[in-house]
């Protein structure tokens, strides 16, 4: 660090800097089939160098990256041209973050524990998890990661964060007399749970033997369509994309201030708050990678966008207060405590397909639970589709929440606007 | 451009960490990749010039003892090699728990090869200047070419890749190049904004950018019409496939299922299928580093493996599977050249290179006109595999509705492609003699391990639900 700001201060040609250093520590176990296969260990630093050119009316920019066998005369080297590549880009002035320090650590119980600890007691809750006859983990893979994150840059800022996060993909399969299935599960979390994880486990499990049960249907399914959270981050997040800054900066946002998500809405009003932190989420951070102090924006509230939200320079651009680049979303629950006595309750897709720019929602889906009274029926090889604007106007949401990856919200909603097909 | 001076200062001691590694354990390789990205990015209001997010630089430290495999990623090798060796094996310590649960003895081949690998490129003959203000001149006239742009975007990306490897008996480098242009918009009319983009793509800059100018007429046509394109009515139809999608099809469809790492945890269907029918018979279909040139297009792979070609369908029978070192060596089988690395911080795992159906006997012009009523697919947006169920999703960006054996005027989009794979695969009855291989895709093994793939083929008549 010392060596290249020496060299930045050097070049007379600059007239700011920004260098982020990442220096990421992990620990990674690979099963196969609940056998270990391979031990990871990575131990790397990112050191990214970004120069600013003031020329006229403009800041140009430019980036690029510095290795430990980098000398000083590379490294003069690397400045002098990024400088050169700067001085041609005719982008809008803005102001860098300005004098901030700071040393943080996000909250997570992973600092009380070495690494190959930590992934030895996450193996042994995965493969300590109650198997039914049939059921079992085919393939476990652990990821335990410790980043710290520096930024520094021309106008004093000096901020340093240390954050966890960890990630375990466990595929459950079940092995019948016909046939054998699975379905794939990522887990990600930024606190170490084990009764929390045990349990989504041994419920994938329990989801796994069903999706060999499940039929094809061969009666029409017409019915509300219940989603989980997988599928309600996916939702909402992109809603929240559509409204940050560099979309808005850029035109290619749909929807602005003020205007309606939800039009003539029949169901629970949509609000949607961003923030930096949340107890548990894997994108929880005191500041993003221009060193902005991360706070919490309501984006959409009862239906109506109220904000936008994005980094320091596109919030410039746009003549906005920056909100930093917020990575949790909070999402209002709402009133639904029961089903409907008839329902479609989705439980795996290949991937919920979102597009607002053609009012498109739909996908395939690989499990779902049938209900119509007290008989449940598991469903395969059926797909889902509807438009965008009418699922978002009769959208009603349970009144439970649950955390799931970046998102804090609504454990389920109810769809009433959609085609199985 | 040529290899990576920093891996060259490196070779040595590269060699010397594999002697020193190799008094602990039995296999030791070292990876080295230095990847040079440049990304240049125009648009309306701003513009960019810096490292391309592919741009890496770091060594990965492979190692067994012949029951279970350690890897070590970090930033360099250099300095004092006993050391570094001495805390390598110390960082592998297995609790007694685990050490005593591993899969087995398995010990990886090394096989003796020397062999040294330049692709040219003309990447070196543009400066950054000229390459911006070719940005520059493409955007102002993608924005002069419609009243209704909102934005128009192009970007140059170019990907320098120099990597070493070297074990007790093998000692490989390699140097290449990828580079990608994109024109994209957005764009207003008939009340709606839609997105699009068309690319084009070379080992050549110059190919690049001569593509591009041309492309822009295509874009802002498919812009206009898609924003009257209206969404499907769901259903079963039969369709046609352009090469993108034809390519989407052979790599979520089938092509995750014969990654021969899914073979080894039991986690694909098609383990059960070697050497029977699973597509229709006039379905042949390749992949591999060496199988084409394009963006996964490389001379070894990341254990050290040369590139191959593999015949994974031959007249609808599965022939065999794709694979790293590892996975071949746990199911006996020689490895075919398709262990990749995210990055030299990730693990190897079984990955589709260039991945196509091979071209058939029929005119495009005679599958259309073979449909009374159906949709021609076009342009791939995304899919999802499912290789121990053969579920199937894949996304294409629009459709047009065939009448009678036309093309008609009649837009629909998105398009999701869903079903079972053997359906899809046994359904197809016409192959185009056409063929194209689209060399702008990436790829994950399910939601993470992103690599640069290429897909495509020639056009398929098949049947398959629309929603």
């Amino acid at each position: 660090m010392k060596e290249i700001l020496t060299a930045l201060r050097r070049n007379t040609k600059l007239s700011d800097y920004q260098i982020n250093i990442h220096h990421k520590q992990s620990y990674e176990l690979f099963f196969v089939k609940s056998k270990l296969e391979t031990v990871r260990r990575t131990d790397t630093c990112d050191r990214e160098v970004k120069v600013f050119v003031d020329h006229g009316e403009y800041k140009g920019d430019s980036q690029f990256f510095v290795y430990p066998s980098t000398d000083e005369t590379q490294l003069d080297a690397l400045i002098e041209d990024a400088a050169s590549k700067a001085a041609q880009i005719n982008n809008k002035s803005y102001e860098l973050v300005g004098e901030q320090t700071g040393s943080y650590e996000v909250e997570s119980n992973f600092r009380d524990y070495d690494m190959p600890e930590l992934a030895a007691l996450v193996s042994q809750t995965v493969f300590g998890v109650k198997t039914r006859d049939g059921a079992a983990l085919n393939a476990v893979e652990i990821f335990l990661n410790k980043h710290t994150e520096t930024v520094v840059n021309s106008r004093g800022l000096h901020k340093t964060q240390v954050r966890y996060e960890a990630m375990v993909e466990a595929i459950p399969t079940y092995n019948g007399q016909t046939q054998s299935v699975e379905l794939y599960e990522q887990y990600n979390f930024g606190s170490y749970d084990a009764q929390a994880l045990a349990s989504q486990i041994g419920g994938k499990l329990e989801e796994v033997e069903a999706r060999y049960r499940a039929v094809r249907p061969d009666f029409a399914i017409d019915c509300p369509v219940v989603l989980g959270p997988r599928e309600l981050m996916q939702l909402f997040m992109s809603i929240a994309r559509d409204l940050n800054y560099s979309a808005v900066y850029a035109h290619s946002n749909l929807r602005k201030k003020g205007d309606l998500v939800q039009k003539n809405p029949t169901g629970d009003r949509i609000s949607i708050t961003m923030t930096g932190q949340l107890p548990g989420c894997v994108r929880s951070a005191k500041f993003d990678e221009d060193g902005m102090s991360l706070g919490s924006i309501e984006l959409v509230k009862e239906g109506q966008v109220m904000a936008y939200y994005g980094s320091n320079r596109y919030g410039q651009y746009l003549g906005l207060r920056p909100t930093g680049n917020l990575g949790c979303m909070k999402v209002a629950p709402g009133s639904v405590e029961t089903f409907p006595a008839t329902h479609l309750e989705v439980i795996s897709m290949s991937g919920l397909q979102v597009d607002a720019f053609n009012d498109y929602i739909g996908g395939e889906v690989r499990l779902a639970y049938y209900r119509s009274g007290e008989t449940m029926i598991p469903v395969t090889g059926i797909s889902i589709s509807g438009k965008l604007s009418q699922v978002l106007e009769s959208i009603r949401f349970t009144t439970q929440t649950t955390m799931f990856g970046a998102y804090q919200g609504p454990k389920h909603a109810v769809l009433t606007a959609m085609t199985v097909f | 451009m040529s290899f990576s001076e920093f891996l060259t200062a490196r070779r040595a001691t590269a060699k010397e960490l594999v002697a020193e590694l190799g008094k602990y354990y039995s296999y030791v390789s070292v990876l080295g990749a230095d990847v040079r990205a440049k990304s240049i990015r125009v648009d309306r209001n701003s513009s960019n010039l810096g490292a391309g997010r592919d741009t890496e630089c770091g060594f990965v430290v492979k190692m067994s003892k012949g029951s279970v495999f350690f890897e070590y990623s970090l930033d360099d090798i250099a300095g004092d090699v006993k050391a570094l060796a001495a805390k390598l094996a110390e960082a592998f310590r297995l609790s007694q728990a685990l050490a005593a649960n591993t899969i087995g003895q398995v010990q990886l081949p090394d096989e003796p090869l020397v062999e040294s690998f330049a692709r040219r490129s003309d990447i070196g003959a543009y400066s950054d200047t000229q390459l911006l203000d070719a940005a520059r001149g493409l955007c102002e006239r993608l924005l002069q070419g419609s009243e209704h742009i909102l934005n128009g975007v192009v970007s140059l990306g170019s990907v320098e890749v120099s990597k070493l490897f070297v074990s007790k008996n093998r000692e490989l480098d390699q140097n290449y190049t990828w580079i990608n242009g994109n024109l994209m918009v957005v764009y207003r009319e008939n009340g709606k904004v839609v997105q699009a983009h068309e690319g084009a793509y070379g080992t050549h800059m110059a190919q690049v950018l001569a593509q591009l100018p041309a492309l822009q007429e295509k874009l802002l046509h498919k812009a206009h019409m898609l924003t009257l394109a209206k969404a499907i009515t769901p259903g079963t139809y039969d369709v046609i496939t352009d090469p993108s999608i034809t390519g989407l099809i052979a790599h979520e469809a089938f092509g995750h299922g014969v990654e021969l790492d899914q073979f080894v945890k039991d986690r694909a269907l098609a383990k059960q299928y070697v050497g029977k029918y699973v597509a229709s018979p006039i379905c042949n279909m390749r992949d591999g580093a060496a199988a084409t040139v394009s963006a996964a297009s490389y001379f070894f792979d990341d254990d050290g493996v040369l590139a191959g070609d593999t015949q994974i369908i031959k007249d609808g029978i599965l022939l065999t599977g794709i694979s790293d070192l590892a996975s071949a060596t746990q199911l006996g089988l020689a490895p075919t050249g398709n262990g990749r690395r995210e990055s030299s911080r990730r693990k190897a795992y079984s990955r589709m290179t260039n991945t196509f159906f091979e071209p058939g006997q029929s005119k495009l012009e005679d599958m259309i006109a073979s449909i009374a009523h159906g949709y021609m697919l076009f342009e791939t947006s995304n899919g999802m595999e499912d290789p121990k169920n053969w579920a199937i999703q894949c996304v294409a960006q629009y459709g047009i509705e065939i009448v009678d054996g036309k093309l008609t005027d009649h837009w629909v989009s998105p398009v999701v492609m869903s079903g079972y794979v053997p359906d899809l695969l046994g359904s197809i009855s016409m192959v185009s003699d056409d063929f194209k291989i689209i060399g702008s895709g990436s790829c994950g093994k399910g939601y993470k391990e992103w690599v640069r793939v290429s897909d495509g083929g020639p056009a398929l008549k098949a049947k398959v639900k629309l929603g």
